[in-house]
């Protein structure tokens, strides 16, 4: 009657649709996600995202009422508290003044297709304040950056030899000339409306950073499902925001890994002239044995100098996540190390002993619980990356060590100075700027 | 008492002491059901009523309010929702839709035109263009002609007699009659409700990949204890949130293992169908179900084969139909019994039709007896629960039963075939 089935049935976590819609328009059948078992869907009303739904579509298009079905049962609380916040006119923040000019900084390595798009989605920002756009090419001998860079001329771009995300951003970051800095990937998709949201809360003084939700622009493979499973890049559909209060408060080491990442965030320049702060960490990050934290670890100096950071989840960016398992694994393991030269870094250089109740206790502990789940079948997060975890974090402290001699060798960064004492046309320590961007009136009457 | 309806977005009633049985009362809001409770024997004013509902579907008004804010499709977009429409849920009327497609209700009956005329009575009340609805009344092989004599005061029904004995005959001899491409069944028990078709049509229609409908079934009144404890035992309802399922064949699910107990989905009473689904999966199975020794499961059988064929079932709880549950006790456990015996023998079926989904069927088989049958039974004698024990007894004597029975009704059906042929349409079609 009907064929024999298969041996191995095939499964339904993966692929996932990824579909973004707007409450503010009539819900349609979402005809198109056929070959797909599974649809994640994201809603926003006017630019605020509100949350997600996963239907389990079995390859077939979801019709409208079911989609409608999904949304209430899942985000009926949200929507209907954003109906109130409408109401209650306590949506919308006070914006930040037009006159407060903003750099973003995207450092990249031999990306160009990347970078292109990356580009283009910010040349398209809807927003009245002049953008300045810093490249940082941190592998300049190629030369594939500066010609993917061509085609957009007042690009300010800047050659960092020396390998490592951390230099390529403190670079970009020097060479700058906005009061907030944005931080983005190559390798993100940014949304018209992206930079105002990141950039509204810097309007009340204390803040010093502000944090955007990552979402995955597609979840094709299985690599990529599980790097979302595994915690992706956002940090949920909830704005929140923390301070030095809070960092004092927590007993246990502060969880700076929490508040977001340098795929997605603002800062205001002036903290990178604070020497209690300063630039990114140039032992940790991506390009270096460590692999990353270099985000958190200046989450956590701007926490501990007592600033405030805001999570602002309708400031979101997709990311494409990478696509095969190798990748993947290869990803996790450097998140292991990095995390542990973080906690290493903050007992080190700022003596917090919090870090030793991290890496004893509740580190071991997280680990042990996820393979206990796993092993009951009560999550399907695999073994095998529960393993890698454990092994990135055992080679945490060596990483840590390269990374520093590695710097030692290399150089610190040149530090930031304001803009209205920069020489003219500097080539700092770090690099090369190719070509100086003569932005706005608006811009220069902010800096003199 | 009658079950009594409260739609929500109206001024609250005051409910009456119930002066026998339970007073029940089902909550709507915009005309969808949203759930059910029941009030003290002191009866409720409206201000406790507001509280109880409050308290009790407080979170499915949230969901109602959340999804009514949301425009589908043509629908004019609607305004945004604000703390008045959250706090005032008037002004806004039920979701009207026109119908478009044609149907053909049919009731199967045997032997019951005393309680016909309430089934009748609720169905010619149907909100339904007349053009559209052919209701059918099939007389199952009738020991007298009053069934006839009832239906012909009705000059829009149209009587069928089918004289093969057997629901399931029956219900094929609706589908050979229909000259619709949608077949909503009801059973006489059954006083459906004013909207209960533009409910499935318009499941059907938002559903273009559903090949099946079921409905929500309540008790139409709860006046005996027998009555109380029926839906007590899990009655007809299932639940108040619509759903959709299918299960992945083509890609190498079982239907029996996701889906295997398909009376979850809901029963016979309340059923639609596109009429196509037949042609490709083939009409009810004459052995099992009402008046064959299998005493049931032909339900649950259609319903699993439509998922097996990998096409999707809709539960539309607005598709609404009131059951007059069963008065006394001994009715009562003979109907628990044949719960059993009509479950197992659809899984007897299945195990026969389907070899490949064998060993899926003892599972749930073997599962379900422990976790339905015995699990209650052993509970049973630690604390005397609210279910008397031999009506659990009765139902797991029934599970044995069911498994000798399917082949037994297989023969029999045989027979029936062998006296009286293959049924042909057209055979009593009213004057």
């Amino acid at each position: 009657m009907t064929p024999t089935r298969a041996v191995t049935p095939r499964p339904h976590d993966w692929p996932v649709a990824v579909r973004m819609l707007d409450l503010r328009r009539p819900l349609t059948a979402l005809e198109d996600v056929a070959p797909y078992p599974r649809t994640r869907v994201f809603v926003q009303d006017e630019g605020v995202l509100i949350g997600s739904v996963d239907i389990q579509n079995l390859w077939r298009p979801v019709s409208a009422v079911r989609l409608r079905d999904a949304l209430a049962n899942g985000l009926a609380y949200a929507v209907l508290r954003r109906g109130l916040e409408r109401q209650l006119g306590s949506e919308r923040p006070a914006p930040l003044p037009p006159d407060v000019s903003v750099s973003v900084v995207v450092p990249t390595r031999d990306r160009p297709d990347d970078l292109r798009r990356c580009l283009a989605a910010l040349r398209a920002q809807d927003t009245r304040r002049c953008l300045e756009i810093v490249v940082v090419d941190n592998h300049p001998g190629q030369g594939a950056t500066r010609a993917a860079c061509a085609g957009f001329p007042d690009v300010v771009l800047v050659d960092e030899k020396r390998p490592g995300l951390s230099y390529a951003r403190n670079a970009g970051f020097a060479a700058a000339t906005g009061e907030v800095l944005v931080a983005i990937d190559d390798d993100v998709t940014v949304p018209a409306g992206w930079v105002e949201r990141l950039i509204a809360p810097f309007a009340r003084p204390e803040v010093m950073a502000v944090t955007g939700h990552v979402l995955p622009i597609e979840l094709e493979t299985e690599s990529q499902c599980r790097f979302e499973a595994y915690g992706g890049l956002g940090k949920g559909f909830t704005r929140f925001e923390v301070d030095g209060t809070w960092f004092r408060s927590m007993r246990g080491a502060v969880p700076t890994w929490h508040l977001g990442a340098t795929a997605n965030a603002a800062f205001r320049a002036s903290i990178f002239r604070d020497p209690a702060i300063g630039l990114l960490d140039e032992a940790l990050g991506a390009g270096m044995p460590t692999g990353c934290s270099e985000d958190t670890y200046l989450f956590y100096k701007i926490l501990k100098a007592g600033h405030t950071i805001v999570y602002e989840p309708s400031a979101w960016v997709w990311h494409r996540h990478r696509s095969d398992m190798a990748a993947l694994e290869h990803q996790i393991h450097s998140y292991s190390r990095g995390h542990v030269a973080y906690h290493l870094t903050t007992l080190i250089r700022d003596r917090d002993p919090r870090a030793l109740v991290r890496l004893g206790w509740s580190l071991p502990k997280a680990y042990l619980w996820r393979a206990c789940a796993r092993l009951r079948g009560t999550s399907d997060y695999p073994l095998r990356l529960i393993l890698t975890e454990v092994s990135g974090n055992l080679a945490g402290p060596w990483a840590l060590w390269q990374s520093r001699r590695r710097v030692r060798r290399l150089g610190r960064s040149a530090p930031c100075i304001a803009p209205d004492r920069r020489a003219p046309r500097a080539a700092g320590a770090s690099g090369e700027i190719h070509a100086v961007h003569v932005e706005s009136p608006l811009t220069e009457s902010t800096a003199s | 008492m009658k079950l009594i309806s409260v739609e929500l977005t109206e001024p609250l009633p005051s409910i009456p002491p119930p002066t026998c049985g339970e007073q029940w009362v089902l909550l709507l809001l915009r005309g969808r059901p949203l759930g059910m409770l029941h009030t003290g024997p002191g009866g409720c004013t409206p201000r406790e009523l507001a509280r109880v509902t409050l308290e009790q579907h407080g979170w499915a008004i949230a969901r109602h309010v959340a999804a009514y804010s949301m425009s589908v499709g043509a629908d004019a977009a609607r305004s945004p929702i604000s703390i008045d429409d959250l706090a005032k849920l008037s002004g806004a009327s039920r979701e009207e839709t026109d119908a478009r497609a044609a149907i053909t209700a049919a009731v199967c009956t045997r032997n019951r035109a005393d309680q016909l005329p309430d089934c009748l009575h609720a169905l010619l009340a149907l909100d339904y263009p007349a053009e559209l609805l052919d209701i059918l009344v099939v007389d199952n092989a009738p020991a007298d002609d009053s069934t006839r004599d009832v239906v012909d005061r009705y000059p829009r029904l149209r009587y069928i007699c089918e004289p093969r004995p057997g629901l399931d005959w029956a219900r094929n001899r609706a589908i050979l009659e229909s000259r619709a491409d949608i077949i909503a069944y009801t059973d006489d028990d059954v006083s459906v409700d004013r909207h209960w078709l533009r409910a499935v049509e318009s499941a059907f229609r938002q559903e273009p990949q559903a090949m099946c409908v079921t409905g929500l079934v309540v008790p139409d009144a709860i006046d005996t204890d027998a009555q109380a404890l029926f839906e007590r035992y899990g009655g007809f309802g299932r639940g108040f949130e619509r759903g959709l399922f299918r299960v992945d064949v083509e890609g190498g699910h079982s239907a029996m293992r996701r889906f295997g107990g398909t009376g979850r989905f809901g029963t016979g009473a309340n059923m639609a169908f596109r009429r196509e689904v037949f042609d490709e999966i083939g009409a009810f199975d004459p052995a099992l179900d009402v008046g064959t020794p299998a005493n049931g499961g032909g339900d649950l059988d259609m319903f699993f084969r439509v998922l097996r064929s990998g096409h999707a079932l809709v539960y539309e709880p607005a598709a609404l139909v009131r059951h007059r549950h069963r008065r006394d006790y001994p009715a009562l456990k003979t109907q628990i019994t044949n719960n059993g015996i009509g479950f197992y023998a659809y899984l007897v079926r299945t195990a026969r039709a389907y070899p490949d989904e064998r060993r899926a069927v003892i599972a749930l088989g073997v599962w379900w007896l422990w976790w339905w049958n015995a699990r209650r039974l052993f509970a049973s004698f630690v604390r005397t629960g609210r279910i008397p024990r031999d009506l659990i007894v009765a139902e797991l004597k029934g599970s044995f039963t069911g498994l000798r029975r399917y082949a037994a009704a297989r023969r029999r059906a045989a027979d029936v075939l062998r006296q009286y042929g293959t049924p042909q349409p057209a055979g009593g079609a009213k004057p």
